[in-house]
């Protein structure tokens, strides 16, 4: 009934001090609700986009999610260094197509540095099998004449302003400081890698030798006092690495993948650990799924609460309104009507409240967008809402409408009750 | 146009308070119903209008019984052909004086037909004729004196020429000097109309304009013994 709608919005426009604030409520649990499905969603997503291609992650022996965490996120810190041998030993195996050894530690602004060779950028692939592209320069030579040659991802040239050609120096460890800085021996930027949503992005990418020389002169995370061993004389040094810290691994065939595993927990020399990157991603999924859950449980508390809220406003204001609903009988609105008048209201505020939350939302992603791609080479897909998503926003709706029914009951038993003479 | 046969009305968990042996109102009449607070006026105006229902008896209107209608029914019969007046606080404050006077019009079609060159006309029409100029139609309705408010809760009452028009003492948060204005502007209203009146107050010295005047405890049955 159009003429009950007119009416309903504007009693509640009159009304609009206390239902603001039940309307805030609504977003409020409606904008936890569709923000966290989203960020669960890209989060996963991301996770599993951010390697393919690779059948095995070699490392020290450790758990297997804290190897994926480091290897591929650098995130986390690596419990042992795996010497070359072993890594050599790997791929001697008959089955292996390919090693990339990988190898973490320092870092230059916050972000990562990995030591690997030039094979890297050929084999290693995200998402949907999607090999690395530059967006400007070329990868690092890997000879003794391109020694600290650098190649960075697409978050630190846009965050640093970097381009080919810019001078940077590595940090020691993982931290910000100023510290422990490899200052006497500046990287040049030959590369710029084209975006790709995963921690490459953030990742600074130089040669093993690179790494081997600029360690040279330092022992146990500080430079040896009284050494100093210049950038150019470093080239003639024996720059062949004896550690990394993991590698990845392409087999001929995929079928081989187990006994490959098996080769490598069983091997004698060093402890060893062999992971399939999705296994450990769904292992990583599982710990991280009680949080998820949590976070879901106290996000419907919140949806709830602020439906009750608004049942407890509307409640409330009932007895005030009970001129308004004789008024209303008196010009010939029945009980049923004013049942429905009731339930549109409640309608309503509950939609102005989903909207205002969808919004949010919406704001939310875009504005943590940026960070969270910062620190962990995540992207937030400013995308069309999923299929979760619009079930949220529907159950929240729906739910609000079936909330309402309560104060719409009470009102068609009030208006019943009063007939024609309001009792007030 | 109203009759009442044989109507005792009881509320839920009391005694009797209502018994009628027979009551009839004829068209287009006006009809000044009084007798002292607590007699059952309130009562009786609601089983007029279909709101109540009897426990036993017949109330017609317009020949039709309420009680044969089911509760839908019994709405939109009443959204039809009744138009209310009450004591005071007659209007939805949120709405215009205009849309309070079109209420009845939304709810009922018959009504909204009834009104000449359509609602919008009729209502300002009667706007006019109860004194309100045409600078107060678009005003939120709280933002009216009592006495304004009472005027264009007659012009509600009456858009649509609804048969029965029922006032429960519409007067009796007035002043001197309004109350006699408003009587003169509802029934010349309801003459006009060829409405049929029931005014309900307990003030006796309005009765001489009312065609009919009805005594209520002389009438109902159920009042003796009944403290007042």
């Amino acid at each position: 009934m159009k003429a009950l709608l007119r009416i309903a919005v504007a009693s509640a426009l009159n009304r609009r001090g206390t239902l603001a604030l039940v309307v805030l409520s609504i977003a409020l649990a409606t904008a936890l609700l569709l923000g966290l499905e989203r960020l669960r969603t890209d989060i996963r997503a991301g996770f599993a986009q951010s390697v393919s291609g690779t059948d095995l992650v070699v490392g020290a022996r450790t758990s297997p999610v804290q190897l994926m965490l480091y290897a591929v996120f650098r995130v986390g810190g690596a419990t042992n260094n795996v010497s070359m041998d072993s890594i050599r030993a790997v791929e001697a195996h008959r089955a292996v197509a390919w090693v990339v050894p990988l190898s973490l530690g320092d870092s230059h602004r916050g972000r990562p540095v990995l030591g690997t060779t030039t094979a890297y950028f050929e084999r290693f692939m995200y998402g949907d099998r999607q090999p690395l592209a530059f967006a400007a320069g070329r990868p690092f030579a890997g000879t003794l004449d391109g020694l600290y040659e650098a190649v960075i991802g697409a978050e630190i040239a846009q965050a640093l302003g970097y381009a080919p050609g810019a001078r940077i120096t590595l940090t020691h460890g993982g931290g910000d400081t100023l510290a422990a800085e490899h200052a006497d021996k500046p990287f040049t930027v030959v590369g710029v890698l084209a975006r790709t949503g995963t921690p490459v992005d953030r990742t600074v990418h130089v040669s093993l030798e690179a790494l081997e020389a600029i360690h040279l002169d330092w022992a146990g995370g500080a430079p040896i006092p009284g050494v100093r061993i210049p950038a150019e004389a470093a080239r003639k040094f024996d720059l062949a690495p004896q550690q990394v810290t993991a590698a990845l691994v392409g087999l001929k065939n995929r079928v081989a993948v187990f006994n490959v595993q098996r080769f490598v927990a069983e091997y004698e020399a060093e402890a060893l650990l062999a992971v399939l990157p999705a296994v450990a991603l769904d292992e990583l999924w599982q710990v991280v799924g009680p949080a998820e859950q949590s976070l879901l449980a106290i996000s419907v508390l919140v949806a709830v609460v602020s439906l009750a809220s608004l049942v407890a406003v509307v409640l409330a204001g009932l007895n005030e309104r009970r001129r308004e609903l004789a008024v209303l009988r008196a010009v010939g609105a029945g009980p049923r009507h004013v049942l429905l008048l009731l339930a549109a209201e409640g309608a309503l505020v509950t939609l102005a409240g989903a909207l205002l939350g969808a919004a949010v939302a919406a704001a939310l992603v875009l504005g943590a967008g940026p960070l969270l791609q910062r620190e962990f080479g995540i992207t937030l897909s400013a995308a069309a809402p999923t299929v979760a998503q619009w079930g949220l926003f529907g159950a929240v709706v729906a739910a609000g409408m079936l909330a309402s029914l309560v104060p719409g009951w009470r009102a068609y038993r009030l208006s019943l009750a009063d007939g024609l003479s309001p009792r007030t | 146009m109203l009759q009442l046969h044989d109507v005792h009305y009881a509320w839920p968990g009391g005694a009797e308070c209502l018994a009628i042996e027979r009551l009839v109102l004829q068209a287009g009449q006006t009809h000044f119903l009084h007798g002292p607070s607590g007699c059952g006026k309130s009562t009786l105006l609601g089983l007029m209008a279909g709101v109540l229902l009897a426990r036993r008896g017949r109330v017609e209107l317009l020949g039709q019984d309420w009680a044969t209608l089911p509760a839908g029914r019994r709405d939109a019969r009443r959204a039809d052909h009744v138009g209310v007046i009450f004591q005071q606080f007659n209007l939805l404050p949120y709405l215009s004086v205009r849309d309070n006077v079109l209420l009845p019009t939304r709810f009922s079609g018959l009504r909204a037909q009834r009104c000449e060159g359509g609602p919008l006309a009729a209502a300002t029409a009667l706007l006019h004729r109860v004194g309100l100029g045409a600078d107060l139609h678009g005003r939120r309705a709280d933002a009216l004196s009592v006495g304004q408010q009472q005027r264009v809760a007659a012009a509600r009452a009456l858009i649509g020429g609804p048969e029965l028009v029922i006032a429960d003492e519409p007067t009796s948060a007035l002043d001197a000097a309004r109350r006699d204005d408003f009587m003169a502007l509802l029934l010349d209203a309801c003459a006009a109309a060829g409405s049929t009146l029931v005014f309900v107050s307990h003030d006796e010295r309005l009765a001489v304009r009312f065609d009919q005047r009805l005594d209520l405890p002389a009438l109902n049955r159920a009042a003796v013994g009944v403290v007042a």
